[in-house]
C-alpha cells in the first residue's frame, strides 16, 4: 500500500460481529510476544471478512506480514466504540497523518455508501509515506475530494495536514465534521483548529494496549473528566474532551 | 475423573487457576471472552478506600518475556465499589476474591470489614505489595512488624478468608510471610511484580509515565516459582502462586513447589482461553498420571513428598 504498509484481509466468519467505523481488533500476532497488538478495522470487503491496514514497526507487525497467506490467527474483536455519524447535509473531513489514514477507511468507506460529500485531506512526511490511495476514488461530482499534504512539500500541499485543514475550513461553505487519525500532535492541531471554528471533531486515538476491553487500565488518556480507558471508552474521543497538552506529552 | 476442587480456608473452587488481581478489572469487563465457569476465582482490581486516578501514561511498556506496567492502583475506590462493582460481578458464575490495600492497618481493617460484610466476596486478598504506589523507603512489603499489623487488624475486622499479598522485592520474605501466618493470615499470594524500567531512546526519557513499573509475565516466572518453593516449605497455611504463569506445564511447576492454587495474570492479554485451557491440560496430566485429585499434585516435586512417593 506504502513502502512500509500492507493490506490484510481476514476470513472471521459469519459469526463475527460487523465491525463499526472506529472499532479495532487486538491479533495475535506471535507466539512470543506479551501482548496482542490493536488495529483499526480498515474494511469489510465481504460479509464476515474484514481488513487491516498495517505499517510496519516493530516485532509484531513484522511477524503478521511474514505469516503465509491462509494462516489461522487468533482475534479479539469487535472492541471500542464508534465514530459519530454526519448530518446528511454537513461535509465530513477526514483528516489523516500517515498510517492513521488506516483508521479512516471503513468510515469513508461507509460515508461513500450512503452519499456523504466526503472531503479526505491526506498527509505524510514524504510523498511515498501518502496513503490516499486507500480511501474511495475521487468523484467528478464533487461527492468525494481528496487533497494531499506533505511535510516537505514533495506533493500537494507544502505542510502539515493540520495546516491544509485549516485552509479547507476557511473556504467551506458548507456545515462540517472533521474525523481524525494520526500522530498526537496532529491530533492536537486539528483539536486546536476545530475548536475555534466550533466546528464538531472526533480523533481515534493510539496508546499502549494489554487486555482491550478496559480491565487493566494500561491504555488510558488524559480527558476533561479524568483519565479514560482508550480500549473501552474509545479509541473515538470528541477532541473537545481531551487535555491536548498531556496528548503530546503522553 | 481427577477432581480440580481445591480450597483455601472457606473458599472452595472448582478448580486451581485463579484470575490476578489487576488483569481482570472487576470481572465483567471480560465477560462473554473469558471462561468464567471453568475458573477457580477471579480476584478484582485492588481496592482503596479513596478513588484513585492512576499514573500519568504511558502506563504499559512490553518486555521480551514480560511486560512492565505502571498502572498506579486505578480503582474506582471502596464505595463506588460496594455500590456498583460488586453487584455488577456478582452474576458471574466464579467465587469473586476482593484485593484491598489501604495505607495503614487502620484502613486495612476498615476495607476487611467492609468487602468482608458483603455475600458477593468470597475470599479477600491483602495487596501489600502494589511496586506502583509504595513510599520509597522500608516499604510496607519487606517490614514484618507492619505486616503483621496490618494482618492482624484485617483479621479482627472480619471472619472471610483472607489471603496476604507478597512482595518478590524482598531479601527477606520468610519473615514476612511468618508475620502474617502468625497474625491470622488464611492463606499467602506469592508474588506481585518486581520493579523495572525501559528507556525510550528516540524521545530520550523513561518508557513509563511512572517512570518505574511491576515486571509481570514470564519472565518473572522463575523468580516467583523460586519463592512459592522456599515460602511454602515455611509456612503451614496454604500458598497461592503468582507469576507469569501462562500454560499447563506452568501451573503444575508451582503445583509441584507447593502451591495450591495459581494465578494467571498478564498471560490473559494475549490468551484469554488460558484459564480454562489450564484447567483441562491439569485434568489430562492427572488422568495419564493417576492423580486423582489437586492435594496430591501439590509439593510433589518436594523431598519429602517425592520419598512418600517412593516409598508408597
Ligand atoms: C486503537 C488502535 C488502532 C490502531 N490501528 C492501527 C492500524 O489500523 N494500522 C496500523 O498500522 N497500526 C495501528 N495501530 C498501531 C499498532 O497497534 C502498532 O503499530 C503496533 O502495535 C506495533 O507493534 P509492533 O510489534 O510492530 O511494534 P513494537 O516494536 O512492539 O512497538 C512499536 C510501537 O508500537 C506501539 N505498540 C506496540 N505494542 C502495542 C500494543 N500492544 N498496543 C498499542 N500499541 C502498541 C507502541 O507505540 C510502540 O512504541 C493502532 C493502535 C491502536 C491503539
Ligand atoms: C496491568 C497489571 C495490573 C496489576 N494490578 C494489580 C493490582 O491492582 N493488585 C495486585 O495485587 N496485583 C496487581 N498486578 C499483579 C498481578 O496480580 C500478578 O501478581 C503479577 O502480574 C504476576 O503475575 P502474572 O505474570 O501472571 O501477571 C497487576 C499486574 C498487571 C500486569
Ligand atoms: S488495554 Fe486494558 S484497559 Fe485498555
Amino acid at each position: 500500500m506504502s513502502p512500509t504498509s500492507y493490506l490484510f484481509t481476514f476470513e472471521a466468519g459469519p459469526e463475527f460481529p460487523t465491525p463499526r467505523p472506529g472499532q479495532f481488533v487486538n491479533v495475535a500476532v506471535a507466539d512470543d510476544l506479551t501482548l496482542r497488538r490493536p488495529f483499526s478495522f480498515a474494511g469489510i470487503p465481504a460479509p464476515g471478512r474484514f481488513d487491516l491496514l498495517v505499517e510496519m514497526r516493530g516485532k509484531g507487525t513484522r511477524a503478521l506480514a511474514e505469516k503465509p497467506i491462509g494462516s489461522a490467527v487468533g482475534v479479539l474483536g469487535p472492541l471500542g466504540n464508534e465514530f459519530t455519524l454526519p448530518g446528511a447535509d454537513s461535509v465530513s473531513l477526514l483528516v489523516g497523518g500517515g498510517i492513521g489514514v488506516a483508521g479512516l477507511r471503513l468510515l469513508a468507506q461507509e460515508l461513500r455508501r450512503g452519499y456523504h460529500r466526503i472531503h479526505a485531506l491526506v498527509g505524510a512526511r514524504t510523498s511515498p509515506g501518502l496513503l490516499h490511495h486507500v480511501l474511495p476514488s475521487p468523484t467528478g461530482d464533487g461527492e468525494v475530494l481528496i487533497e494531499v499534504a506533505t511535510d516537505d512539500g514533495s506533493e500537494g500541499f507544502h505542510g502539515t495536514v493540520a495546516g491544509l485543514l485549516e485552509r479547507v475550513l476557511n473556504e467551506l461553505d458548507a456545515p462540517a465534521r472533521v474525523y481524525c487519525c494520526g500522530p498526537p500532535a496532529m491530533i492536537a492541531a486539528t483539536a486546536d483548529i476545530t475548536a475555534k471554528r466550533g466546528v464538531p471533531c472526533e480523533a481515534l486515538l493510539e496508546e499502549m494496549m494489554a487486555c482491550g476491553v478496559g480491565a487493566c487500565r494500561g491504555c488510558v488518556v488524559a480527558t476533561r473528566s479524568g483519565y479514560k480507558s482508550v480500549c473501552s471508552d474509545g479509541p473515538v474521543f470528541d477532541t473537545n474532551e481531551l487535555v491536548l497538552e498531556e496528548l503530546v506529552r503522553a | 475423573m481427577p477432581e480440580l476442587t481445591t480450597r483455601i480456608g472457606d473458599l472452595t473452587m472448582r478448580s486451581p487457576v485463579m484470575l490476578a488481581s489487576g488483569t481482570v478489572g472487576y470481572g465483567p469487563e471480560y465477560e462473554g471472552v473469558i471462561d468464567f465457569g471453568a475458573t477457580g476465582a477471579i480476584v478484582t482490581k485492588t481496592i482503596t478506600v479513596e478513588p484513585r486516578e492512576g499514573n500519568a501514561p504511558p502506563r504499559l511498556v512490553e518486555t521480551p518475556g514480560g511486560l512492565l506496567n505502571a498502572i498506579g492502583l486505578e480503582n474506582v475506590g471502596l464505595e463506588r465499589f460496594l455500590a456498583e462493582k460488586l453487584p455488577e460481578a456478582a452474576p458471574l458464575p466464579v467465587p469473586i476474591v476482593a484485593s484491598v490495600a489501604g495505607t495503614g492497618a487502620g484502613q486495612f481493617a476498615q476495607l476487611a470489614a467492609a468487602v468482608g460484610e458483603r455475600d458477593e466476596v468470597a475470599a479477600i486478598e491483602l495487596n501489600i505489595s502494589c511496586p506502583n504506589v509504595e513510599r520509597p523507603r522500608n516499604p510496607v512489603w519487606s517490614d514484618p512488624v507492619a505486616v503483621g499489623e496490618i494482618v492482624s487488624a484485617a483479621r479482627e475486622a472480619t471472619g472471610k478468608t483472607l489471603s496476604l499479598k507478597l512482595s518478590p522485592n524482598t531479601s527477606d520474605i520468610l519473615s514476612v510471610a511468618e508475620a502474617a501466618e502468625r497474625a491470622g493470615a488464611d492463606a499467602l499470594t506469592v508474588a506481585n511484580t518486581l520493579p523495572g524500567m525501559r528507556i525510550d531512546i528516540e524521545r530520550r526519557r523513561p518508557a513509563l509515565g511512572n517512570v518505574t513499573g511491576g515486571l509481570s509475565g514470564r519472565a518473572l516466572m522463575p523468580v516467583n516459582l523460586a519463592l512459592v518453593w522456599k515460602v511454602a516449605e515455611h509456612v503451614s497455611i496454604p500458598v497461592i502462586g503468582s507469576g507469569g504463569i501462562g500454560d499447563t506445564g506452568d501451573a503444575l511447576e508451582f503445583l509441584a513447589a507447593g502451591a495450591v492454587a495459581v494465578q494467571v495474570g498478564t498471560a490473559l492479554f494475549a490468551t484469554p482461553e488460558a484459564p480454562s485451557e489450564i484447567a483441562d491440560g491439569l485434568r489430562n496430566y492427572m488422568e495419564e498420571n493417576g492423580f486423582a485429585s489437586i492435594d496430591e499434585l501439590v509439593g510433589m516435586a518436594r523431598e519429602e513428598r517425592r520419598t512418600c512417593a517412593e516409598t508408597a
